[in-house]
């Protein structure tokens, strides 16, 4: 590859916000201790649906964590976003002022943005009671978490925001590799943030995907998905500058890759060749054979043609038998499906699980299902050695990407 | 010097559907912007956009493919076809993985967001149309043109506003320059929509201008923004690759940058520090002639789109990087022909690649012009020039990106 490989890339900086827990300490405790956060929705009437629950954020003042003077109109996918991007920076320990911003990027990932705001303004329009506030329809875009955080913390490297649903905040955490990798960039915070809003609970609804109950990944009596809201902030810097200064690295960057099914807008492809090859290029770019993976952090959604097609996937990818050896767990059982913020909090919770050394379980597995036939770590995690991981994501178009993390300082 | 270049492109803008007409258009300076007539206009304070006419997709794909997409993917899908075979790749000899598919919109396809909503609002929770979620998800036309090829390499969706389609550019480079793709169908794609409009008019940003039927469109500089929609995929691939295929090539992507402004949502950058940074390191990087007082560029593309903050702040910019040389120095709004969107940027590549193949210069307005001068002084002209070997393209959004690329004759 003519990229430059003495550049390697350090994760020094997490923030999450999640149904589980709404900062790095209270999401650990409970990813690891296997909490659901899938319950009622407060957000929005959601009687008369087929599926009503959801992992809705429970903090009824989420307002107060931020200094909200300073942030004018945020979207709620905004504000998860904002105070997610703080505890990012707190832990990452990085002091702004001592750094060159021009050389600092955002690339976010971004589903269905302000859409409760949009929703709130056209819902109230429909109603023809009252007057709408205009305002509700700045934050519509999905990039205006990127450009909040950019102008807040007066970062003026690279600006992008990538929305591909399900896989947004995966990729923008690979294409923050990238720049730091060949050199564009020293620091690149990534990530990205999702807000329950009618229009997906709907859409998923309508497609009849969603489970009555709670998602149940991987298990022989699994119903589909529940859907899930929140933020995850990755902030990624050149690995010897961090060392440098002294830094905590949670996980090393090693590769990704994104492509393509070209099967089918909403149905992933049943052979599963587009998952089969992210995983097998990501490791290809990683450098790294399937022997030493020890731990996938599935897409697992709980559909019924997701988790057999992802096996299916691993299978081939990783051999029978290695298939066997590995760790899989899909913490969507968790914090339900968190759509354009999915990737980044499950990236979040890959490498926790590589700076603790403990594999989040996959809960409401009862069941197993004879056709996913691997360790997908049930209802309890597990203490365990952990060198390397992948976290994959697939997404609503055939957009697929898998991730590839390291423990920190451990030499390939 | 970049070995990237472009060997082919499909354009759908309100400048024409096809390269030929766009490329005629542009030659004589020709707008595309109109009354609209796709939705009713009575409630808003403008009845004006850069609209898409003329475009059948039947002309490109049959019926069966296109009748559940929206009119963002139909119009993406059309250009793909069109830019495949414009490069004369054989995608069936080559390896669909080593090709990418990367796009910028900046809201996707808001129609069937708004048309998804209002069948929940109509109907209720059991009512809501399945067949209109998917079409929400602003990856759509991307995967539409992924699956329509069947190319499974990388593919993934940029939506920085008015920049979504440069920075998609910049990555499609990325994934070149790390040998991860062969050819990338780099796009950009945005559709006109009441839902769109009515935001954009609620939210007082639109060139308030109103014409009946068959009046002259004259929408006020510096008045605001003028909205577009369109769909233009460029082919871009490896020096090496192309020559090894024997393709034509247009010009070469020999530089870009991304910058990042601080400003408030919904505005542009106020005094254009990043705007300049960008223009200045891409003029770097291309490693031309910058001693000279036109600094060695010869075709200048502008981002400027009627709105008093982004216009005026461009104006000042060119001023800083082309001090000695303002009061003669001329510039290309397209947008001023074709309207605002969030994909224009490849159509804006395509008018220059266009430019320096055929070594035409594109129609140029006086760069004073963006100071806000009544549009009746505006005075399109077909500069004369030897020879065209370097072009700028400057892009700032809203929110506060920019993007500065240069291209170059082969």
């Amino acid at each position: 590859m003519s990229i430059n490989p003495s550049r390697r890339v350090a994760i020094t900086g997490i923030g999450v916000i999640t149904a589980i827990g709404e900062s790095v300490p209270e999401f650990r405790q409970g990813l690891f201790n296997g909490k659901c956060g899938i319950g009622p929705v407060s957000l929005f009437d959601t009687s008369g649906f087929p599926s009503q629950l959801a992992a809705q954020v429970k903090n009824k003042n989420l307002e107060a964590c931020i200094d909200i003077q300073k942030f004018n109109r945020v979207s709620r996918c905004d504000l998860l976003g904002l105070i997610a991007a703080k505890e990012a920076f707190i832990n990452s320990g990085l002091n702004l002022d001592r750094c060159n911003r021009d050389n600092i990027g955002v690339i976010m990932g971004g589903g269905a943005g302000g859409m409760r705001s949009w929703e709130k303004y056209r819902r109230t329009l429909w109603l023809g009671k009252t007057r709408p506030r205009p305002s509700l329809l700045l934050p519509f875009a999905s990039c205006t978490l990127a450009d909040f955080i950019a102008s807040h913390y007066r970062l003026t490297g690279f600006r992008n925001t990538i929305s591909t649903a399900c896989s947004s905040s995966s990729t923008s955490i690979g294409y923050g590799f990238d720049l730091i990798q060949t050199g564009v960039h020293d620091i690149v915070v990534t990530g990205g943030s999702e807000a329950l809003s009618e229009l997906t609970f709907a859409g998923f609804n309508a497609l009849r995907v969603m489970d009555p109950l709670y998602c149940r990944p991987f298990d022989k009596n699994r119903n589909g998905l529940s859907l899930g809201e929140g933020s995850a902030i990755v902030i990624l810097e050149d690995y010897e500058r961090a060392q440098d200064r002294g830094a905590t690295i949670y996980a090393e960057v090693l590769g990704y890759a994104i492509n393509a099914d070209a099967f089918h807008m909403t149905t992933p492809d049943p052979d599963a060749m587009g998952m089969s090859t992210v995983m097998a290029k990501a490791l290809k770019r990683a450098g790294l054979s399937t022997k030493q993976v020890d731990y996938i952090n599935a897409h697992g959604t709980a559909t019924k043609i997701n988790d057999d097609a992802e096996t299916r996937a691993i299978n081939r990818v990783f051999g029978r038998k290695k298939a066997r050896e590995l760790a899989i767990s899909s913490t969507k059982s968790m914090i339900g499906h968190c759509l354009g913020s999915a990737g980044a909090i499950e990236a979040a919770a890959t490498a926790l699980a590589l700076y603790s050394q403990i594999i989040p379980p996959t809960i409401h597995l009862d069941e197993p299902d004879p056709d996913c036939n691997l360790d997908y770590v049930p209802n309890h995690s597990r203490a365990q050695e952990i060198h390397f991981a992948l976290s994959n994501s697939f997404a609503f178009g055939g957009n697929n990407t898998s991730l590839v993390f390291g423990r920190a300082s451990v030499d390939i | 010097m970049s070995n990237i270049v472009i060997t082919g492109m499909g354009v759908i803008s309100p400048m024409g559907v096809g390269c030929d007409t766009f490329w005629k258009n542009c030659r004589k300076a020709e707008s595309g912007i109109r009354k609209i007539t796709s939705f009713d206009t009575r409630a808003f304070r403008s009845n004006i956009a850069g609209l898409v006419e003329g475009f059948n997709p039947g002309q490109f794909m049959p019926s069966r493919i296109y009748r559940r997409m929206s009119r963002i993917s139909r119009m993406a899908v059309a250009a793909s076809i069109e830019a495949l075979e414009d490069s004369g790749i054989g995608l069936d000899t080559i390896d669909k993985g080593r090709v990418g598919v990367i796009f910028g919109t900046a809201y996707g396809s808001s129609s069937h967001v708004e048309d998804f909503y209002q069948s929940l609002l109509n109907d209720g929770p059991r009512g809501a149309q399945p067949f209109l979620f998917p079409e929400t998800v602003p990856n759509a036309p991307t995967s539409h043109v992924a699956m329509f090829h069947g190319i499974t390499g990388p593919n993934t969706t940029f939506c920085q506003n008015d920049i979504s389609a440069e920075i998609a550019i910049l990555y499609a480079r990325n994934l070149l320059l790390q040998n991860i793709v062969d050819i990338v169908l780099v796009g950009g794609a945005d559709e006109l929509s009441a839902m769109q409009y009515a935001c954009f008019d609620t939210l007082g940003a639109l060139n308030k201008v109103k014409v009946k039927e068959d009046e002259p469109v004259k929408p006020l500089p510096g008045g605001g923004l003028v909205l577009g929609e369109g769909a233009g995929v460029l082919i871009m691939e490896k020096r090496e690759f192309a020559l090894e295929r024997g393709a034509e090539i247009y010009g070469t992507f020999t530089s870009g940058v991304n910058t990042g402004g601080i400003t408030s949502i919904g505005h542009y950058e106020i005094n254009g520090e990043q705007t300049f940074r960008a223009m200045s390191q891409a003029i770097e990087q291309a490693d031309v002639d910058s001693d000279k007082v036109d600094r060695g560029i010869d075709l200048i593309d502008v981002s400027a789109n009627f709105s008093a903050e982004l216009d005026r702040m461009e104006y000042i910019q060119l001023k800083n990087i082309f001090p000695r040389h303002i009061k003669e120095l001329k510039v290309t709004p397209l947008k001023y022909l074709m309207g605002n969107f969030g994909g224009a940027g490849i159509i804006r590549a395509a008018s220059i690649l266009l430019a320096l193949r055929h070594q035409h210069p594109l129609p140029v307005l006086k760069a004073e012009i963006l100071k806000g001068e009544p549009y009746d002084e505006m005075e399109w002209e077909i500069p004369s020039m030897d020879k065209i070997e370097t072009a700028l393209m400057t892009t700032s959004t809203f929110g506060g990106g920019s993007s500065s690329l240069i291209f170059t004759s082969n």
